[in-house]
């Protein structure tokens, strides 16, 4: 055999090797990239409305928290009635208001101020009025509201998470 | 021996195993021995400790929100010697990142990245960026409020990254929350990813620094007779390792991560830096300057091998170094210094603190499936707690339960004991009693001349010396007895003198035992059973209903008086609530 023809046998092969490699690779990659990328494809819900106490349990004008109690899904577990969220409710008359616990900053659970009416987060500083407009501290909006409604006696709110640290409100899932 | 010998020859001849040992072992290290090279031992000996503790931690985690705090738990304070591996772990995690950070700056200083060693302080700076990412994961791994806090505020951070942010974050989160599939993910970096590329870092980095000796002028001698210096260090650090786990009696355990929770969350010591710098910025420039900045910031330290060449001065250089250092020092001390001065923050740390501790001690009984979590929640002593924190502390006070400033009914300490009672029947309008609420006014002093009966006017107390009015308060504190409380001796007839005293002279307002109020107020409440379980329950139930207080006690006219709660709360929830206020208010064991 000449040792053209084995150079080119070898270039041949020496392809053969590297598309097959590439093959390979490829092949193991695609499978464990979309599993590794699964939980991240989650779409933007809508909200779950959920029932909490009876108006007539609010005080008006003074903040009180409530928790959002409904079956949980995470991964491979289902809790049965279960805080999903919890939120601070303020009641005017027959109007109800509801504020999220969760800073739009990063996450912190909101709270009471220690003295005025208002809320403020205990991680950055942000604290907001009673109306959940942003008074002080890095947070890039006010307090994510939740709409609510009146059935039986009973508040319903409806529950949704949102992206933390943008000025825009935008739902996730 | 001439078998062990014969053995080694063997594996000799098929693997040439002597020969890549003494290329290990036994190279000229020019320069000598300078004090990088003890940096870098302690360095590996805290990886190794890591690595061997952390095998040995596998063996009895569970990584899944359900069993993560309940099996550290158990290795930590049940399973022999648990905290002592535990321990040693934590704090090797903290000393490699203190000790790999200190290699940075003496490398820095002494101008060793400079050519041709600019991989090498690559990876001297990979070193600590990967103990970071080790401390990361494996705070999560508890699974408790601490780690838990911290993580996810770490991810809304990564989430703040234009364009992929917000993927980064899911892919971290393994969701749109912190979950299941973020702990195994967690553990699968922890675990495996990062002890690897730290493994990969520090034998690369080796193979480098021998290539091109460990710089420094003078002598060059062979790496074996180092050794014994380096077993030295070695030694030295692990015996720092063991000392820090024994003061400390292993590493920290928070309560079980409970997302609904008030948490004070903060990040590690060694992110204090950037948790500052966040206060500074707001709004669009907030990922700038707590990202980039910080970035920017490190990336000068990579580059110094560029802009710093021989043969020009390195001042410039080091006080760049240094600068980095110094500010990044001087942002954590401000923070831990706002901490230090916070009287809210010391309050909720002290409430996370406690609860830590109340869960450590639950789970020595053994934690149920659901999770640790979950019994946190189930336990009566803690929700009780909880219970009396969310529906009865905004107006009452407990213990450290309730603002004493703002409370405006009785203060519920001793409440149904015979001291208690005692002062309660002297001073009614006292502010801990009825001073703050709607009932100030209605009831009078047992021996107290009220002021609209100046001396002289008729006026009977109703009790005439201090023996009744104790035989009084005996007999009421007994109403409230029950039978798992702790016995106690009572004079029969200093008991049959009190209810003669109450069913004669109290019913004139009260009830006992369903006769009374001969007037027909409706305000007083049902004197027999008070303060025992069953009249507690039928009063947080509703007040209302007769065998406590009345239907006056409702009326539009006493507003702030205590509401019902049998409407909000579940039976259980009630029956739970008011036996939790009973045994604490008496001091008596919850049942």
């Amino acid at each position: 055999m000449s040792d053209e023809a084995n150079s080119g046998r070898r270039g041949a092969l020496k392809a053969l090797a590297v598309a097959g490699g590439a093959l390979g690779c490829g092949a193991l990659v695609l499978p464990t990239a979309r599993f590794l990328a699964a939980p991240a494809s989650g779409a933007a819900g809508t909200g779950r409305w959920i029932r909490t106490v009876r108006l007539d349990s609010l005080p008006p004008g003074l903040a009180k928290r409530v928790e959002l109690v409904a079956d949980h899904r995470d991964a491979w577990t289902l809790e049965k009635d279960v805080a999903l969220g919890a939120a601070w409710l303020l009641r005017s008359g027959a109007e109800v208001r509801a504020f999220s616990v969760v800073c739009p900053h990063l996450g912190c659970a909101i709270d009471r101020t220690a003295t005025g009416p208002g809320f403020a987060c205990p991680c950055h500083d942000s604290s907001f009025d009673s109306d959940g407009k942003r008074l002080t501290g890095p947070s890039p909006r006010g307090l994510d509201e939740l709409a609510t409604r009146i059935e039986d006696g009973f508040v319903l709110v409806n529950f949704q998470r949102f992206r933390q640290g943008t000025p825009e409100k935008l739902p996730i899932g | 021996m001439p078998l062990f010998g014969k053995i080694l020859d063997w594996l000799d001849e098929r693997t040439g195993w002597r020969a890549s040992w003494r290329e290990w072992i036994d190279h000229p290290v020019v320069g000598g021995a300078p004090w990088a090279r003890a940096m870098a031992t302690s360095v590996a000996a805290c990886f190794g400790v890591l690595a061997l503790t952390g095998v040995v931690l596998m063996t009895a985690y569970a990584p899944s929100p359900q069993s993560a705090w309940a099996s550290v738990h158990y290795l930590q304070f049940v399973q022999d010697r648990g905290w002592i591996v535990r321990g040693l772990h934590f704090w090797a995690a903290q000393a490699l990142i203190v000790l790999a950070g200190v290699h940075v700056v003496h490398t820095a200083l002494a101008g060793s990245y400079r050519k041709p060693r600019e991989l090498v302080w690559w990876l001297t700076l990979a070193v600590p960026a990967l103990a970071v990412g080790g401390c990361i994961t494996g705070g999560l791994l508890p699974w408790d409020q601490r780690g838990w806090w911290a993580r996810l505020v770490e991810g809304n951070i990564v989430g703040l990254a234009p364009a992929i942010g917000p993927f980064l974050q899911q892919m971290m989160q393994g969701g749109s929350e912190l979950g299941a599939l973020g702990l195994t993910r967690a553990y699968a970096l922890h675990v495996l990813v990062v002890p690897a590329g730290i493994a990969a870092v520090l034998i690369t980095r080796r193979r480098l620094a021998a290539r091109h000796g460990w710089g420094g002028v003078g002598t060059t001698t062979r790496y074996s007779r180092l050794l014994p210096y380096g077993a030295l260090v070695a030694a030295a650090t692990v015996f720092l390792l063991f000392a820090l786990t024994g003061a400390t009696r292993g590493a920290p355990l928070d309560a079980p991560a409970d997302p609904m929770s008030d948490y004070p969350a903060r990040p590690e010591w060694f992110l204090l830096t950037l948790f500052e710098l966040r206060k500074f910025f707001h709004g669009a420039g907030e990922f700038w300057g707590t990202t980039l900045l910080p970035g920017a910031a490190l990336l000068v330290l990579a580059l110094l091998p560029f802009f710093d060449r021989a043969p020009r001065s390195r001042a410039p250089a080091v006080v760049v170094a240094l600068a980095v250092v110094a500010g990044g020092a001087a942002l954590s001390g401000m923070a831990w210094r706002k901490d230090a001065h916070d009287a809210q923050y010391a309050k909720q740390r002290a409430r996370a603190d406690a609860l830590a501790a109340a869960a450590a001690k639950l789970a020595m009984q053994g934690v149920p499936p659901a999770g640790a979590l979950e019994m946190v929640r189930q336990d009566p002593e803690l929700r009780g707690r909880d219970l009396f924190d969310k529906h009865c502390a905004s107006c009452h006070v407990l213990g450290d339960a309730g603002d004493p400033a703002k409370a405006t009914a009785t203060k519920l300490d001793g409440w149904g004991t015979a001291n208690w009672i005692s002062s309660m029947i002297h001073d009614p309008d006292a502010p801990e009693f009825f001073g703050r609420g709607p009932y100030k006014g209605e009831m009078p002093s047992v021996d107290v001349r009220p002021k609209d009966k100046p001396a002289g006017e008729a006026w009977n107390a109703m009790t005439k010396s201090a023996a009744e009015r104790q035989a009084v308060s005996l007999f009421l504190s007994l109403q409230g007895d029950e039978p798992g409380d702790p016995p106690r001796a009572a004079d029969a007839s200093v008991r049959a003198t009190g209810e003669k005293i109450v069913a004669e002279r109290c019913t004139t307002c009260h009830l006992y035992k369903g006769d009374g109020d001969d007037e027909g107020n409706g305000i007083a409440p049902e004197l027999a059973h008070y303060g025992s379980v069953s009249w507690t329950r039928a009063q947080v139930a509703n007040p209302a209903s007769a065998s406590t207080y009345r239907d006056k006690a409702l009326d539009e006219s006493r507003k702030k008086h205590m509401p019902r709660f049998d409407k909000d709360l579940s039976a259980a929830d009630v029956d739970l609530v008011a036996r939790w206020t009973r045994a604490h208010a008496r001091g008596v064991p919850l049942r």
